[in-house]
């Protein structure tokens, strides 16, 4: 009996775990913006540092 | 003409800027475009010329300067930092996104940028000691972007936080209802095979405490407007969701102290289902106001006023102190506040957001402008005509939040029900306490049937009926081509008897071309010539078609134009006076039998075939002589004969209405097989909306199909108003449904399934009671086991999933 006791704990552990990263990711704007992620993730890492030259337009930075 | 190497516009070789950047020669329609392009390719950017759509036009950049203080009022302070919302003119595409974010997060200062694709709202957060706000605008705006304060409505806003609100709520329910039935299981099944007494009262113990957050905490929307609803004495949907869910509950915590069963699983279940149907409610409404407040934000909140008194003055002042006929002045890239009549200068403008033509159309003296339109290439004044929201971005915007407003009918239909079955309950529900209380003579048994017949009446899929059937349906059909905005649409839909098709660009591909051109006394290609010099600076759709479609010709200069809407334009080309309109038009100008002479027999009757054929004539006068005569078609649409016999064959009455002449339209209509009565000519955007009013007033039952700005009338006056795929953003939005693809033979297919789904609503609502129906009198008998309320509340809610899952086929 106790093993089915402590299996409820374990469950109910894991479905509060679940719920408490639910309201996290609600909070946190998971799910303000539903269009974005499929384009972003088509955005390549970039090279830029071999880029990056000292042009005229340090002043902007 | 060499093009413009950051904003693609076509610049003369005089005006061009040339540059060297990174060993190659690059050329510029203005200083700001070069400054744009040097930076983004000194940050290592390039790409993104690269990645950019091809149709993509940024126009040269406004040279007003950012107003710093008027984002002051929409900065946040948050932990480590700042914070800010701000809405980002001139996005067109997703690589615009990528440069802003990828610019911003290398600003010095700045912690986190993300733009938002749908809203164009990018919200930003930096650290104070290192950089501000002003050098974060000056950045943007070095990418020629114009950031502009975030005015989001209060409305939206709103809309947003109930969202997520629902969400949260219904994902707690969720989370809380699946450990629920792990109890809830394990109990039935102590129930059939014993199950020893502590444990049992552990699990219901358990069940009681996973079952109050969701009463108490998911449930109170319905517990709030539940008491709004019994305040007015009116028996709402929340009513019968609270006294359900509600009795179960308490029912509940009785039995375990009597040591019965728990019915927790029923209060959860009813309350997490009915939040998922409003959560897939919200959704669709969130979305088409989105729309509404991009086209508010294109309003700029400032402008250039001419002051005339003996030397010129140019003063800046906030757009709602402008009154009509006041002069405004336009710089490059600055956005046309409101609408008017150009007095000086011409210039490119772009008027996709209104037209959805996305090539820019040359204003000059005499053109009118219209408010939230982008000025691209060259300076403008004008003389205001309309302000506020008289102006014709602003009726839209209203046109579009009436249409918004109007109530959902199928939703009305299950509240209507709910309206009768909720007292009814009630009463059988007191009936039945009365009964046992007089007949048993005992008071227990008397409360306990009472509340069984509450717990086993409420129907818990009945949240799930509509919104679910409605979104497998809407989903089904956008994979096959028709959007469809929301459930109140499907209930219109069904009763559709009377189609009426715009001619242009509906029945036709609304791309007029000009066929064929002859001088008469000049060359073919001189008569184009003239006619094109003179076109060039009107905006109309036939003049655009003899620019765009008359092949390459070098335009003589052409002076004083005026436009006489309707017939015609005027003005000169080398010194001669030139007119170039219709018939009508011409005759006004020329003895009747002059115009003949010159026309000749043949090309009359030449002409006459034209018409008949459904293309459009017009007639050049050049210096007082009929010059020649250029023909404007438009092709029909390959599908819209068979489409529109159809229509006919399932028997809709099609009407074609469109604002060209009565002889174009017969000839079109005769193409497609529609009959000459069936035709409304010479109509503008509000006699469009009048003719569909008439018909509903006989009784009919309008659908109307339209693309443009001209139709977004009678788009929203019709029951249901259908844009076509290449729609301005207007008529997308004033319309309910979309055709994705531009191919009529789905007109008929949409008016089916939104049958079909409405079939299958009133399918759910009957299974949602059905079961519950049948389960009330053995709750008034007494004889209600607790394994059938258990199984009429599971079944009633497959039978509704598995119903609807229906619509994902056939």
């Amino acid at each position: 009996m106790w093993s089915v006791f402590i299996l409820m704990v374990i469950a109910l552990c894991m479905g509060v775990a679940a719920w408490l990263i639910f309201l996290w990711a609600v909070k946190s704007g998971q799910y303000d913006d539903m269009e974005g992620p499929k384009y972003r993730m088509l955005d390549d890492d970039e090279k830029i540092k071999e880029d990056l030259k000292s042009d005229d337009d340090s002043h902007l930075k | 003409m060499p093009k413009c190497d950051h904003c693609s516009l076509h610049v003369p070789d005089s005006k061009a800027v040339v540059d060297e950047i990174k060993g190659e020669k690059r050329v510029f329609c203005c200083n700001g475009c070069r400054g744009i392009f040097r930076f983004i390719s000194s940050e290592g950017l390039s790409d993104f010329y690269d990645r950019r759509e091809s149709s993509w036009t940024p126009g040269p950049p406004d040279e007003r300067p950012v107003e710093v203080s008027s984002f002051s009022d929409s900065m946040k302070k948050i932990d480590d930092g700042m914070e800010i919302d701000i809405v980002i003119d001139g996005i067109r595409c997703a690589s615009c996104i990528w440069l802003i974010e990828k610019i911003m997060l290398r600003t010095e200062g700045v912690t986190s940028a993300r733009v938002n694709y749908a809203t164009h709202k990018a919200k930003l957060r930096w650290d104070p000691g290192v950089t501000d706000i002003a050098n974060i605008l000056a950045r943007l705006k070095s990418i020629g972007y114009s950031p502009k304060p975030s005015t989001a409505g209060a409305h939206e806003e709103e809309l947003k936080a109930q969202q997520r609100d629902l969400l949260i709520r219904f994902g707690t329910a969720a989370f809380f209802s699946m450990q629920l039935m792990l109890y809830s299981v394990a109990l039935y099944a102590g129930y059939f095979q014993g199950i020893g007494e502590k444990t049992r009262s552990a699990f219901q113990i358990i069940s009681l405490g996973l079952a109050t957050p969701i009463m108490f905490y998911s449930g109170t929307p319905f517990i709030h407007g539940a008491v709004r609803g019994l305040r007015n004495l009116s028996f709402n949907m929340d009513v019968l969701i609270v006294t359900g869910a509600g009795s179960a509950y308490f029912y509940s915590i009785y039995q375990i102290a009597t040591g019965g069963e728990v019915y927790f699983d029923t209060s959860a279940m009813i309350i997490t289902l009915i939040l998922l149907g409003r959560y897939i409610e919200t959704g669709a409404k969130g979305r088409s106001s989105e729309v509404i407040t991009r086209l508010l934000n294109l309003n700029p909140k400032e402008a250039t006023v001419v002051r005339e008194g003996g030397v010129r003055d140019y003063v800046s002042v906030p757009v709602s102190s402008i009154k009509a006929d006041e002069l405004v002045q336009i710089r490059p890239g600055e956005r046309i506040p409101l609408d008017g009549i150009v007095t000086e200068g011409t210039s490119e403008v772009d008027e996709s957001m209104l037209t959805g033509e996305s090539k820019p159309v040359i204003k000059g003296p005499g053109s009118y402008v219209f408010c939230g339109t982008q000025n691209l290439y060259g300076s403008l004044v004008f003389r205001v005509k309309r302000t506020g929201e008289d102006t014709v971005l602003w009726q839209i915007i209203r046109t579009v939040e009436n249409a918004q407003a109007r109530r959902a009918p199928v939703q009305a239909l299950a509240d209507r029900i709910v309206g009768y079955f909720v007292p009814a309950v009630i009463l059988i529900s007191f009936s039945t306490f009365v009964f046992w209380f007089f007949y048993g003579r005992m008071l227990t048994p008397a409360v306990m049937n009472a509340v069984s017949v509450l717990v086993i009446a409420c129907p818990c899929a009945l949240g799930l009926a509509t919104p679910l059937a409605v979104l497998i349906g809407t989903t089904r059909g956008a994979s096959r081509g028709i959007l469809i905005k929301g459930g109140d649409i499907i209930e219109r839909a069904k009763n559709i008897d009377t189609v009426v098709l715009d001619k242009t660009g509906t029945i036709t591909e609304g791309k007029p071309y000009l066929s064929h051109y002859t001088g008469i006394g000049i060359s073919d290609d001189e008569a184009l010539r003239i006619a094109v010099s003179l076109e060039e600076l009107s905006e109309h759709s036939i003049a655009k078609a003899i620019v765009n479609t008359g092949g390459k010709v070098t335009p003589y200069r052409a002076t004083g134009f005026t436009a006489h809407p309707g017939l015609g334009i005027r003005g000169e080309v080398n010194g001669k006076a030139v007119v170039i309109g219709s018939k009508t038009f011409i005759e006004s100008q020329c003895a009747l039998e002059e115009i003949e002479g010159a026309l000749g027999g043949q090309l009359v009757s030449r002409i006459d075939k034209w018409v008949s054929s459904g293309a459009t004539v017009v007639y050049l006068l050049h210096n007082g002589r009929m010059s020649g005569v250029f023909v404007i078609s438009d092709k029909i649409r390959n599908d819209a004969k068979s489409a529109v016999g159809e229509m006919l064959q399932t028997g809709y009455d099609v009407i074609m209405i469109t604002g060209d002449a009565y002889e174009t339209a017969y000839a079109v209509a005769e193409a497609v097989g529609i009959g000459r009565d069936r035709v409304m000519a010479r109509k503008s955007p509000v006699d469009k909306a009048e003719a569909v009013r008439k018909k509903q007033q006989e009784g009919r039952s309008v659908m109307m199909v339209g693309d443009g700005i001209n139709d977004a009338p009678a788009l929203v006056q019709a029951d249901v108003g259908m844009a076509m795929g290449r729609a301005t953003d207007i008529a997308l939005e004033s319309a309910d449904m979309v055709l994705m693809r531009n191919n009529l033979g789905i007109i008929p297919d949409a008016i089916n399934s939104s049958k079909k789904i409405y079939m299958v609503i009133k399918q759910n609502l009957f299974w949602a009671f059905i079961y519950n129906v049948i389960a009330v009198p053995l709750a008034v008998m007494g004889l209600l086991h607790p394994i059938i309320a258990a199984i009429s509340m599971t079944l009633s809610s497959l039978s509704v999933v598995g119903n609807s899952m229906r619509l994902k086929r056939g």
